[in-house]
């Protein structure tokens, strides 16, 4: 508990742990209307069959991940930055529990952000989609409460796989690095893999299986709770591959 | 108030290795309570990497760092028996100084009502609430050495504590060494300036190249490393120096005018002149600067490797 309120007052004590969250919340909103936007300009041409008034409220996700991952990285990127972390091991010198108090503060802090930016972004989404006379999401219909469920863990977990980063680079900018590959590079780029190659990446890569946990529409791929899993335990895969590295490395 | 639980830095055998080099080349000494032990060793010596070991921040290669017969890890209340200041520096420049106390008081397990205490001790009471970013090197000093009393820790390790800080820091740092091991607490600073040892340190430890060149007490570390010698100016020379051959004293010419006499005490030397009724326009004791003699200590060890 020492540890854990230790690292609750180091993570509100600096202005760049609320910027982020505060960002994260506008940033997602913002992009999601933009694709609210984008399928005005041209639903009267053809709405997709596959239209799906949930997912479109979660496009701005692909943003705000990043920044909900900075946030993650930046509770302990922060400290190599500094120096701070020599303090910190030799005040806590079991390293595990140092990084799970922040783990704790990640999931804490990524949790109140998630829910306050899938709640905008779903709200101010549907809301736009209303005005425009388009079909919106019934929030009551148990699909709908899903989605937001999923859309909401997704997110916790990507600053969750932010912190993991950022203590296997111990460097801000390298942990955004791998963060914008895992989730922008790899799902634009891997499908366009020959073959059996292309079809696994577009299915199983994490932060994609992650992100189709949010359709309300199936979209020939995984079952939302499966695409949600696979994210966990990749997510899980890296946290045990930082602590790892925590242990065996010098500080 | 006294510390909660002395204990001593135990270095055995302590050897590091890095990929290309050796850092630390099986070190053993002992650190005591009650006196500042002293750290000494040109940069590059294995100063900082030995404290690191020490902290459980660097894992040995072999040997062991130890801190009251434990591994900093297999104690406790960590908080209570080490703190330390590596690197004045290392703070988070948008954290205010209280919140960056009271993140560690948190840590160690310590009651709130500490920071303060603390900031009122190093003086920067009036600072709590601006960031540490803003500070001067002097109070990020002070800053780091509230932290490591924080846990009011049997033992406290500072690296170059003393390094880049105005002459009343100094001071300060100083009294505050000399105060926390009159406290009995285990005081183990490191510098890689011989003058910076002379006035605060009461036993040495003295590296270089990772081997352990010397540990003994300041005094007798001067004694052995340095030769005392009498200075004497006479308006007479010829009649000294053949009083002083007379009396077995072996006298040269310093090049200044001044006869230097090697292996005798200021009362030899003006007993000597005395007696043959030479008049003496100066008698002085001259001792080799300790700095000198560090220097040709570590230079010679460099020839040798």
């Amino acid at each position: 508990m020492n540890l854990l309120a230790s690292e609750w007052i180091k993570a509100r004590s600096v202005r760049g742990t609320w910027l982020l969250a505060a960002s994260t919340v506008v940033v997602t909103v913002v992009v999601s209307l933009i694709g609210v936007s984008g399928l005005l300009a041209d639903w009267r041409a053809a709405l997709p069959s596959d239209f799906d008034p949930t997912a479109i409220a979660f496009k701005g996700v692909l943003v705000g991940q990043l920044l909900l991952a900075t946030l993650g990285a930046q509770l302990i990127t922060g400290e190599y930055a500094s120096g701070q972390i020599t303090t910190s091991l030799t005040v806590a010198p079991r390293r595990a529990a140092l990084l799970v108090s922040k783990l704790a503060v990640a999931v804490l802090l990524a949790l109140v952000t998630a829910v306050v930016t899938v709640a905008a972004s779903f709200g101010a989404s549907q809301a736009a989609l209303g005005a425009a006379g388009l079909p919106t999401a019934d929030p009551t219909d148990p699909a709908t409460v899903r989605a937001l469920a999923c859309a909401t863990a997704y997110l916790v977990l990507t600053a969750v796989l932010g912190l993991a980063f950022g203590t296997l680079t111990r460097s801000s900018s390298g942990a955004l690095a791998i963060v914008v590959a895992v989730a922008l590079l790899v799902p634009a780029l891997a499908p366009g893999l020959p073959g059996a190659l292309g079809d696994l990446a577009a299915t199983y890569w994490p932060t994609t299986a992650g992100q189709s946990s949010y359709a309300t529409v199936a979209s020939g791929r995984l079952p939302a709770l499966t695409g949600l899993a696979v994210m966990a335990v990749f997510t899980l895969w890296t946290t045990l591959a930082a602590h790892a590295s925590l242990r065996v490395r010098d500080a | 108030m006294p510390p909660s639980s002395p204990a001593v830095l135990q270095a055995h055998a302590l050897t590091k290795r890095y990929r290309r080099a050796v850092a630390v080349d099986g070190l053993t000494f002992e650190v005591r309570p009650g006196r500042v032990t002293g750290f000494l060793g040109p940069n590059g010596a294995g100063k900082s990497t030995t404290l690191r070991m020490f902290l459980g921040l660097d894992r040995p290669t072999s040997g062991a760092a130890t801190v009251g017969g434990l591994r900093l890890a297999e104690t406790p209340h960590p908080a209570q028996v080490v703190g330390a200041m590596l690197d004045a520096r290392a703070l988070h420049p948008r954290r205010t100084a209280r919140d960056h106390l009271a993140a560690v008081a948190a840590a160690g397990g310590m009651p709130r009502g500490r920071v303060a205490e603390a900031l009122a001790r190093v003086g920067l009471a009036e600072a709590a609430h601006r960031p540490a970013g803003e500070f001067s090197l002097g109070m990020k000093q002070r800053l780091g050495i509230a932290t490591a009393l924080i846990g009011d820790p049997g033992v406290v390790i500072f690296d170059e504590p003393l390094n880049g800080l105005d002459p009343e820091g100094i001071r300060w740092a100083r009294t505050l060494m000399r105060d926390l091991a009159a406290e009995g607490r285990t005081v183990l600073f490191s510098s890689h300036l011989m003058g910076e040892m002379e006035l605060t340190a009461d036993h040495l430890v003295v590296i270089h190249r990772g081997h352990l060149l010397a540990d003994q007490p300041l005094a007798e570390f001067i004694a052995d490393r340095t030769t005392e010698h009498v200075r004497t100016r006479t308006p007479d020379r010829a009649r000294l120096h053949v009083a002083l051959s007379r009396a077995g004293l072996h006298a040269r010419d310093d090049g200044t005018g001044a006869l230097v006499v090697t292996g005798a005490t200021t009362d030899d030397v003006g007993h000597v002149a005395a007696t043959a009724s030479v008049e003496l326009s100066e008698l002085t004791a001259v001792r080799d600067s300790l700095e000198d003699a560090f220097l040709a200590m570590t230079s010679t060890r460099k020839d040798a490797a």
